[in-house]
């Protein structure tokens, strides 16, 4: 093994853990937060804290992490053209930034899930997967129920919470089957949904 | 050269879907190239023998021949071959219609990789790669299911009366953002944004995705571990999850009411057609694959009590429907419970029955289609009791399109629906009447909407006695040529009921 991979195994490790609790975070900010620039570099961010942990999955090929990193991304400037798009057909009002509705709902909600993602992996012991791993398919869950749940008028925010649902059952499955054929598809398929939530949100306002 | 089967079954139509995205300024070539590469591969596959080779100049298409990719093997077996043919040439009976409804539409290439990707996720065996194949397409149909229009293929607003007090079209400065992110008009009539449906039905299809995959790990555990029964429940527990949603029964419904009601009505009927079609096959072929998930005791209760669910549901729910769009959905509900029922009876006869009804959708739900996407762009894009009250005037092709898609999809005599259900309320009679008079309820009910549908469209408004709408005339021949073959096939079922028992003779796992 090479330096460099022993090095970049050693690192992710050692990141995974703040890792986890940074996808929290900046799901937190998505959920929280009413802006599509603040959502969208929390959401390059949370790509960023998935990558890690990919990291970890394909301690041998660490091109696959940078990979899932890049794809995440490609998605994140999909959404950023989209809602350029949308906010000058929609000529949107007044303030730019500013908090979700009900946000004391939303913060008990979030506060609630977090509590229940965290016994959740304590609790059921996913199998395949290390305890830090397991922690993050389970609050990529919680993210992903939350987001779709209470957004569904709003393309990306329930968007972003289907590419949640995704990478936990990437994070999952890619740790029993890390194949490059499975890899790949799950690529693929991060990929389209990114295009296809992209494309709903100016179809939303172009129809 | 010698080409496997599935480079012509799968290659083919990519290929010919990446040019097609190239002439999208020329509906009608477009369309004809799609329907024809469907037609071709479906006809190749119906009629050719899997083992010899189909020659054409140099090149040869052995069917049966398997091809490896990535130590993945995709093979055309001949248990797949009805299957095939059927979801290939339902496609390109839709490209035909779709050709005068969806000018310069992405549906036709994008149909066509969809098409191409639920035959490979047939032809492979591993559930893993089949559950990603079809999510993949799942996700392209979201992008002609809600396409803007262009400016010159958007309806013109209709000539307004004098006393005509409707809300004309939006257009897109007429659109404003709410606090919500919810995007409304300044008109508040609401059609603008209606993207729900592939929204819902893309996360629907995302949340059936775990189930499958991990199915795949568990059957890889249960190799390892012979022994270990309980992996073979939960394995059966995410299937039935999986296909439960992914064939919208109950209560994972809302996506059926949903697309239909905001979906270009061409591309909805793909959807209910080929999509549900290939997953269907697909359980089809893990009961057979897989026969411990049919031993299983609940299985035959558990898909009987769902399915009659779905009728029942779907039945009252399309009775009490005055929004033409959710009519189709709810009738395809009962259809879809009415095949869960006729595989819950545990009887070869049942399997059929439920290929049956699945060969009776494409025609009912094409008709249903044409009729609606006219009603509808006359409402305006609205298809509710306002808008469409008093269009049978206007446009009585159309009207009458749908009431008959309408009728063959409730399973009414003089359609080919009335065939397959009624021998499922006989195989039903055998078992439990009280269940046969429940599954009967919901075919009564779907026709009750279509009733409702009918007057609606013949209530007459001062606001609607004006000139009949002038419809385009190949339209008027697909109407013809649809309700004849309704007819035609609805009076002698004959010939389909062979094919739908041929379909089903490769499915062996309900034989004693």
């Amino acid at each position: 093994m090479s330096p460099f991979i022993l090095w970049l195994n050693r690192l992710s490790s050692l990141a995974s853990t703040p890792a986890v609790w940074g996808i929290f975070l900046t799901g937190a900010v998505i959920y929280l937060i009413n802006e599509w620039r603040v959502r969208f570099l929390a959401l390059v961010a949370q790509y960023f804290f998935v990558g890690i942990l990919f990291a970890r999955i394909f301690d041998t090929r660490p091109e696959l992490a940078v990979l899932k990193i890049v794809v995440g991304w490609l998605i994140c400037g999909a959404f950023l053209i989209s809602a350029r798009m949308r906010e000058r057909t929609v000529k949107e009002q007044g303030r730019h930034w500013h908090w979700s509705a009900n946000l004391p709902f939303r913060m008990l909600l979030l506060s609630a899930m977090t509590v229940v993602a965290y016994l959740a992996s304590q609790r059921y012991v996913l199998p395949f997967v290390s305890a830090d791993l397991s922690v993050a398919c389970f609050a990529l869950g919680v993210l992903a129920i939350l987001f779709i749940g209470a957004e569904e008028n709003d393309a990306v925010v329930a968007g972003i919470g289907v590419l949640n649902l995704l990478a936990a059952l990437d994070i999952f499955y890619s740790s029993r089957d890390p194949g490059l054929l499975v890899t790949g598809l799950m690529v693929m398929v991060t990929l389209l949904i990114g295009l296809a939530i992209s494309y709903l949100t100016v179809a939303e306002v172009a129809e | 050269m010698t080409i496997p089967g599935p480079v012509f079954v799968v290659g083919l139509p990519l290929a010919v879907s990446l040019l097609l995205q190239l002439l999208r300024r020329w509906t009608a070539f477009m369309a004809w190239i799609a329907a024809g590469t469907a037609a071709l591969v479906g006809l190749s596959i119906a009629l050719s023998p899997l083992n010899e080779t189909l020659v054409y100049q140099e090149f040869g298409v052995v069917l049966g021949q398997p091809l490896y990719l990535m130590g993945r093997e995709l093979v055309v077996e001949p248990v797949d071959r009805l299957p095939l043919a059927f979801i290939f040439l339902t496609a390109a009976g839709l490209f035909v219609i779709a050709w005068r409804l969806l000018p310069h539409s992405n549906f036709f290439p994008n149909g066509l990789t969809m098409t191409a990707l639920l035959a490979a996720a047939l032809l492979v065996k591993q559930v893993v790669y089949a559950a990603l194949l079809v999510e993949m397409a799942a996700i392209l149909a979201v992008f002609p299911l809600h396409e803007p229009l262009s400016s010159r293929d958007r309806p013109q607003p209709k000539p307004a009366g004098p006393d005509d007090d409707t809300v004309p079209m939006e257009t897109p400065s007429a659109v404003v953002s709410t606090e919500m992110g919810r995007t409304s008009t300044l008109l508040g009539a609401g059609h603008v944004g209606r993207v729900k449906g592939g929204l819902r039905y893309l996360t629907y299809a995302t949340l059936a995705l775990p189930g499958l995959m991990v199915t795949q790990l568990l059957l890889e555990w249960f190799s390892l571990f012979p022994n270990d029964r309980g992996v073979l429940q939960s394995a059966t527990l995410l299937l039935a999850l999986s296909f439960a949603i992914l064939l919208g029964a109950a209560p994972f419904q809302s996506w059926l009411s949903t697309v239909a009601t905001d979906g270009s009505p061409p591309v909805v009927t793909f959807l209910f057609t080929v999509n549900i079609g290939t997953v269907w096959f697909m359980l089809l072929a893990y009961l057979e694959a897989y026969t411990w998930l049919g031993a299983q005791a609940l299985f035959g209760p558990l898909i009987s009590g769902v399915g009659l669910l779905m009728m029942v549901l779907g039945g009252a729910l399309s009775a009490s429907q005055r929004h033409l769009g959710r009519l189709v959905a709810y009738a395809t509900l009962v259809d879809n419970g009415a095949m869960f029922v006729a595989l819950g009876t545990r009887q070869a006869a049942g399997v059929a029955l439920s290929v049956m009804m699945l060969i009776a959708r494409p025609l009912a739900l094409g008709l249903m289609t044409i009729g609606l996407d006219g009603l509808r762009r006359m409402g305006g894009g609205d298809d509710s009791e306002a808008a469409m009250s008093g269009l049978a005037w206007e446009s009585p092709w159309r009207a009458v399109a749908f009431i008959m898609g309408g009728v063959a999809m409730a399973g009414f005599p003089l359609s080919l629906g009335f065939a397959a259900r009624w021998g499922l309320f006989r195989l039903m009679v055998n078992d439990s009447f009280f269940q046969a008079i429940l599954a009967l309820s919901g075919s009564a009910g779907v026709m009750m909407g279509v009733i409702g549908a009918i007057r609606i469209l013949l209530t007459q408004t001062p606001l609607h006695q004006r000139a009949p709408y002038r419809d385009d005339v190949i339209v008027l021949i697909l109407i013809v040529v649809l309700i004849a073959a309704t007819l035609w096939l609805g009076l002698f079922p004959q010939n389909l009921s062979s094919l739908a028992l041929q379909m089903t003779e490769g499915f062996t796992f309900l034989r004693p």
